[in-house]
């Protein structure tokens, strides 16, 4: 037997979505956020406004937000503004789709400078167009300020979440709203799908423009983060159709190598190219011969 | 074989899954290697996902 509330879970088709009632946190997800936001406060980029892409999965009324999406290094910004490094977050959500397809983009966070905790009438401009793309044609926006301290009465709403003197507001905005709706928040335990991607994000700002290419010209490509020989490395895989071999790109750091796995031999190509694409065609060509 | 307990947010997932193929004949998937839960048939087309992040508009 089924009730009211149970039915409410399961996904549906775009169609078939509410209006959303509320935005879920995992945990991980908000202890990035207010990290990651701390973290930048202390850099020497600490005065412009940051920001992060949400990724989850969309259910009838609620949306649950299971990785976050750095705006990268490369991002432009400002003390007025922030625009994300659009290649790298594509090659981000793609990794994490690879686990996942259920992953959809959900919305927006980023912060202003002072005490606006409300999405400017510059973004309303930018949201309300973008929102029409977004399942269920609606988006979760959240604005990130570092007022909280002495503010108990606005830090108990329920789309108010505060830690230190740092704080998000989060909000909704639907297809043809005239105004952005606050959304209760909830944290539930779970992680951040996106976390490890965080200890290779350079090299996945580095490569982004050459492995969506590679990407969208050869079927299978997979990304992986291993273990490298100092620190995390990306990894790009281009599985062969004859027998099972794969050319493996190992991007480390600045250095980029290139292997060939063939079951249980691995043999490292004898040459650099910082190009991953123009690369992995080079040892495909040379596999011709 | 590794038994852990689900946390919750599995534990949701996999529920709506179950119910999403009870009400709605919706396909669950499994892990081919060891039958583990890998989710529903509910994708989202990597087209809609991939627009969207390209479109993120300029935030002020």
């Amino acid at each position: 037997m089924t009730t009211p509330q149970a039915a409410n879970d399961v996904p549906r088709s775009p169609a078939e979505l509410r209006p959303l009632t509320r935005i879920v946190l995992t945990e991980e997800v908000n202890r990035t956020l207010f990290a990651e936001y701390a973290a930048h406060r202390a850099t020497e980029r600490g005065h412009e406004e940051i920001g992060w892409a949400l990724l989850g999965v969309r259910t009838a009324d609620e949306a649950t937000v299971m990785a976050t999406l750095p705006a990268g290094e490369h991002r432009e910004a400002g003390s007025a503004h922030v625009r994300f490094n659009p290649l790298a977050q594509e090659l981000g959500t793609r990794i994490l789709r690879q686990g996942n397809r259920q992953l959809t983009m959900l919305g927006i966070v980023h912060t202003h400078p002072g005490s606006m905790r409300h999405p400017s009438d510059g973004d309303y401009r930018g949201d309300i167009e973008w929102v029409e793309g977004l399942r269920g044609r609606e988006g979760v926006f959240a604005i990130g300020t570092a007022d909280a301290a002495g503010n108990d009465s606005w830090m108990s709403a329920l789309h108010v979440q505060a830690d230190g003197a740092l704080a998000f507001t989060w909000y909704s905005l639907q297809s043809g709203a005239r105004n952005y709706q606050p959304l209760p928040v909830k944290n539930i335990p779970g992680a951040d799908r996106a976390a490890p991607l965080r200890a290779v994000w350079t090299e996945l700002e580095t490569q982004a423009g050459r492995l969506l290419r590679l990407a969208g010209q050869l079927v299978r490509v997979q990304f992986d983060v291993i273990e490298g020989s100092t620190k995390a490395a990306l990894v790009c895989d281009v599985p062969l159709p004859d027998q099972g071999r794969v050319i493996r790109v190992v991007m480390e750091g600045k250095d980029v190598r290139y292997l060939l796995i063939d079951g249980e031999q691995v043999q490292m190509a004898q040459f650099r190219d910082d190009r991953v694409d123009r690369g992995v065609f080079a040892m495909l060509a040379e596999l011709c011969n | 074989m590794d038994f852990r307990p689900l946390d919750e947010l599995e534990r949701k997932q996999l529920t709506n899954a179950l119910r999403g193929n009870a009400e709605q004949g919706r396909v669950l998937l499994l892990d081919r290697r060891d039958t583990s839960f890998a989710g529903s048939a509910d994708e989202v087309p990597d087209e809609e996902v991939i627009s969207a992040i390209r479109s993120v508009p300029c935030h002020y």
